[in-house]
């Protein structure tokens, strides 16, 4: 089962539409996200990215107070836009929906279209509206919308030698790895989106409202004519697939690769540029891939008594899943918030008999999530700072990874993608291992000499 | 010497002309040579501004609903709203042998979209249903967001019906998020519903002489549990707290308290004005922050009880107390001393700490509420003078009448008088009177206007939340968060006052800033070979 209520969602294991959407237009260089609707989801979720980023959150709000929802929130909706602007300067408006502007039925593109028509500062910004009703996903689908719609809105036709690379919901220091690589190809590319900077800005004395770094508009512009797109998502529905969307209207070639974490994975990332580029791969990285054979041909007796429960967004939890998978950890629970069959559809396809006895529930929370635990001998847990819930109940560690990450430091700073981020991540999962066994033999210890 | 007039001219000067005029109402340099200044609050978010204000929804679920250990907190909506409120404002609950903990549970009926086109009622029925049969609560709350009274769902009449059937309270609340301007409307409405259904509908004899409700304490970091430890010490019988470590189930008897202590003045002054008109208790504002605060309040409250042997305990308390505290508050006032401080937090925190910068040498310079009203600027002389909104009067004004049965006459007209003189009882006088002259007040202060003040006063702290806490820190000014405390805390009380001592001069002290300027940024040499780049 799913969850263990139908009704009642206990201690969510998913956030709404728009989070996933202020993180995506965080990678786009002088943004800033406009939520329309009433305030408080923007401050949420301005201070949910606060704990996890360490960076100042901007997200602007169109502040719909009751008279609002019965006129209509486009006064509000345009007053805010002009002080925004005013304030911040912004290149690139993301203009994106909460509950309450799809309850009263709000057309932003309408909007958006009117003020651009309307208003002298609104001639040099590029405004891309996105819905995102709370209600209709989770975090998840919000960000690939997102930059589905980013895409939508600007690839140009065209044709240059430069490669497309949209990737998942990754940490800051992740997308710098990623370009580490794509520069050990020595190809240009597109990245959407570029948090690396954004949302990990280095200290300097001059505050910056909004930071360097980001996305271009002239690179988004560009993936219209790429020679191919990488799309780093295994599991997203292909409407909300920008890659897909590239394919069906200027048709470039879409390789579509799981999060690169575990070795298969990256090894198929790693795969995919070497085809699109006709280059072999960068010595440095065959060399840091036989170092993760190793370190895994090393380990992989600790790591054969683990059971782990995976949890988060789909490709986070497919990815780990997999580095389990290859390392002899018996992925015993995988469980997602967010609604998806191809989870368990592609985990089958890829491992088949080796997933049989995986549980893999979507659409859940932590309370089920907890109860499986315990039934199936969970004895690590691997996901977002949520599963404490579980640690603090029962015990069982919790290794962190994903989003959010609010009661540890460095979750932005966390890489475990790429040979040596999978193999650094999978050193910590083992030692979480041993030291759950250690120290639970000297317990047992104590238990037998001092007590009983 | 900055020119403070001339800094907030300059700040209103980069907005467009309407929010410029809107803006300037909200800020006010205090000049007691005035007869009365005026700040507006209260008002209407100006759009598109980075506000730091939240929705109703927070106001009522996240911060008085919240923290009430026995209740099984639904929230009616989407499943944002309800995860974003799950545990995040740090509000510590401990059961008692027997009481049931839901605290870090967060339920929510996770409305789709077909719930959103069809209604959601018949949903919530049988999500209160399924959470009565598997946790058993004491009772339920049920809170509304934005959506809910969009699409018409009759929450009261799920509620009624609940109630009925299950035979535990289960309360409603229309706290939808774009209901009143900020989180002060969800506030409002969490005191009503209270007051309506809940106090006085359990009776209980008192445990020591002097029986008292807290009210607006809501346990962040742990605040309450050494208030609590306090007031035990000292031999007061806690009937309530509202609502920090708190449960329904005492709140039923709050009735039966012979005073009620009112730390959090913006958010709970509704209810004890009302436990005043209806049950005839007074209400005394306190203030738990500070070791000064702390002990005038220890002594007024034994001086509203009038008893010798109160009297003298607590004056014993304090000096144990005091005798604990005092060498390490000293170390840490040396290591403070002749700093300044900007403070922008909440509906009260920007006036309670102040006592406690001040007691470790730190001078606040600027200060100002988030969602604040005007009374709690200007003192609550001027709630006759403020005007009543639209989006005031979309939150129903409870009215109560005397309770015949269970009112009790606490105090003599002649005392009552007598000690509002020497206390305040029933009184607050607002924000205003902690600052100085020159010194800047400053209502729903928004990023853009933080930047400014931070880099012109350039204090040595940020008191603030943890959405501008990293504006401060990446301009070099180490910020403390008085919502949540950073995961530290308590800091009210005595021993709390040490903890914040120690916080605060290790944020200001720490090695770290030493190292803002790389070392071949001060050698010409390696300079000159760079090219001046770097
Ligand atoms: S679920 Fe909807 S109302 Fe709630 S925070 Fe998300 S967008 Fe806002
Ligand atoms: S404003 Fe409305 S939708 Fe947003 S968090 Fe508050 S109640 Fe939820």
């Amino acid at each position: 089962m799913a969850r263990n209520f139908i009704n009642l969602d206990v201690n969510p294991c998913k956030m709404c539409m728009p989070m996933g959407a202020a993180i995506a237009f965080k990678g786009i260089e002088k943004s800033i996200l406009m939520m329309h609707g009433s305030q408080g989801c923007s401050t949420y979720m301005r201070r949910h990215m606060a704990t996890h980023y360490n960076e100042p959150v901007d997200i602007a709000s169109s502040s719909l107070t009751e008279q609002g929802t019965v006129y209509g929130g486009e006064n509000n909706l345009k007053k805010g836009l002009r002080n925004t602007i005013q304030l911040y300067q912004p290149k690139v408006i993301g203009v994106v929906t909460t509950c309450l502007a799809e309850t009263i039925g709000e057309d932003i593109d309408r909007l958006i279209n009117e003020f651009v028509a309307e208003e002298e500062i609104a001639k040099d910004i590029t405004f891309i509206p996105v819905a995102t009703p709370g209600y209709g996903g989770t975090e998840y689908e919000g960000y690939y919308l997102s930059l589905r719609k980013m895409v939508e809105r600007l690839a140009e036709e065209g044709s240059n030698d430069k490669v497309n690379i949209i990737a998942g919901n990754l940490t800051p220091a992740e997308i710098r790895r990623i370009k580490e690589i794509l520069e050990s190809f020595s190809i240009s590319y597109n990245l959407l989106p570029d948090i690396s900077k954004t949302l990990d800005a280095p200290y300097s004395k001059d505050y910056q409202k909004l930071p360097d770094g980001g996305t271009t508009i002239e690179e988004i512009k560009s993936m219209g004519g790429a020679k191919a797109t990488i799309e780093l998502g295994a599991l997203l529905d292909e409407k909300i697939s920008a890659g897909q969307f590239l394919e069906d209207e200027f048709r470039i070639p879409l390789y579509r690769v799981a999060l690169p974490i575990g070795l298969a994975n990256v090894d198929k990332f790693i795969n995919a540029l070497s085809k699109v580029t006709g280059a072999k791969p960068d010595p440095k990285l065959t060399e840091a891939r036989g170092r993760m054979l190793d370190a895994m041909v090393d380990s992989h007796k600790y790591n054969a008594q683990g059971r782990a429960a995976i949890f988060g967004q789909p490709e986070l939890v497919y990815s780990i899943a997999t580095l389990c998978l290859e390392n002899g950890l018996v992925p015993a629970l995988l469980a997602t918030g967010a609604k998806t069959s191809k989870l368990e559809e592609l985990l089958k396809k890829d491992f088949g008999l080796a997933v049989e006895d995986t549980v893999i529930i979507d659409d859940t929370d932590f309370d089920t999530i907890r109860d499986y635990v315990n039934k199936l001998d969970v004895n690590i847990l691997i996901g977002h700072s949520d599963g404490k819930f579980i640690t603090e109940r029962d015990g069982i560690p919790l290794v962190r990874v994903g989003f959010p990450i609010h009661d540890r430091v460095g979750g932005q700073r966390k890489v475990t993608i790429g040979y040596d981020g999978s193999v650094n991540f999978l050193d910590e999962i083992t030692n979480t291992l041993l030291d759950r066994k250690y120290s639970s033999y000297r317990e047992d210890m104590y238990d037998k000499h001092f007590t009983g | 010497m900055i020119d403070n007039k001339n800094l907030l001219e300059n700040l209103l000067s980069a907005y467009p002309g309407k929010s410029m005029k809107n803006r300037k109402e909200h800020m006010m340099i205090k000049d007691s040579g005035e007869e009365k200044q005026h700040i507006m609050a209260n008002t209407r978010t100006v759009p598109g501004i980075m506000t730091n204000r939240g929705c109703a929804y927070a106001g009522c679920k996240g911060v008085v609903l919240g923290p009430l250990k026995d209740v099984v907190h639904i929230t009616h909506g989407p499943i944002g709203c309800s995860y974003y409120t799950w545990g995040t404002r740090r509000h510590k609950g401990r059961a008692k042998d027997g009481e049931k903990n839901f605290i870090s549970y967060s339920f929510s009926t996770d409305m789709q979209d077909p719930d959103i086109v069809f209604g959601g009622e018949r949903k919530l029925k049988q999500a209160i249903k399924e959470a009565v049969e598997i946790f058993e609560p004491e009772a339920i709350s049920i809170s509304a967001t934005c959506p809910v009274g969009l699409i018409g769902d009759d929450i009261n009449a799920v509620a009624k019906e609940a109630q009925a059937e299950y035979g535990i309270p289960v309360l409603a609340f229309s706290c939808e998020g774009y209901k009143g301007v900020s989180q002060s409307a969800g506030h409002h409405i969490a005191n009503n519903n209270f007051m309506e259904n809940v106090v006085g509908t359990k009776d209980r004899e008192p445990k020591t002489k002097y029986p008292i409700n807290l009210l607006g304490e809501y346990n962040i970091g742990g605040d309450g549990f050494e208030i609590s430890r306090i007031l035990d010490k000292i031999g007061y019988d806690v009937v309530s707290i509202m609502t920090g470590d708190g449960t329904l189930e005492e709140i039923k008897e709050a009735h039966t308290a012979d005073l009620n202590l009112v730390q959090c003045h913006r958010s709970i002054n509704y209810i004890a004005e009302m436990m005043e008109e209806k049950y005839g208790i007074p209400w005394l504002k306190i203030n738990f922050i500070g070791v000064q605060g702390t002990i005038e309040t220890l002594r007024n409250m034994a001086k509203y009880f009038d008893d010798e042997e109160l009297i003298q305990r607590t004056e014993e308390v304090i000096e144990e107390e005091l005798g604990e505290i005092k060498d390490v508050i000293a170390q840490y006032k040396k290591m403070c001393e002749g700093n300044t401080a900007c403070l922008f937090v909440g509906g009260s925190r920007a006036h309670h700490y102040q006592n406690l910068f001040k007691e470790i040498g730190i001078e606040t310079v600027v200060a100002g509420y988030e969602f604040g009203h005007r009374d709690d600027y200007e003192g609550r002389e001027i709630i006759p003078d403020i005007e009543m909104t639209a989006d005031d009067r979309n939150i129903p004004e409870l009215k109560v009448t005397k309770d015949e049965k269970r009112y009790k006459l606490r105090l003599s007209e002649e005392r009552y008088e007598q000690l509002k003189k020497e206390m305040p009882l029933g009184e607050y006088k607002g924000l205003v009177t902690a600052m100085e002259d020159g010194q800047i007040l400053i209502d729903d202060l928004n990023h853009y206007e933080t930047e400014v003040l931070l880099d012109a006063l350039k204090p040595a702290v940020f008191g603030s939340g943890i959405k501008d806490k990293y504006v401060a820190q990446k301009m070099g000014i180490f910020s403390k968060q008085l919502h949540s405390y950073d995961y530290s805390g308590p800091y009210a009380g005595f021993k709390g006052a040490v903890n914040f001592a120690r916080d605060i001069s290790a944020g200001i002290n720490t090695p770290t800033w030493n190292y803002i300027t790389a070392p071949w940024k001060n050698d010409p040499e390696i300079e000159a070979e760079l090219g001046g780049a770097s």
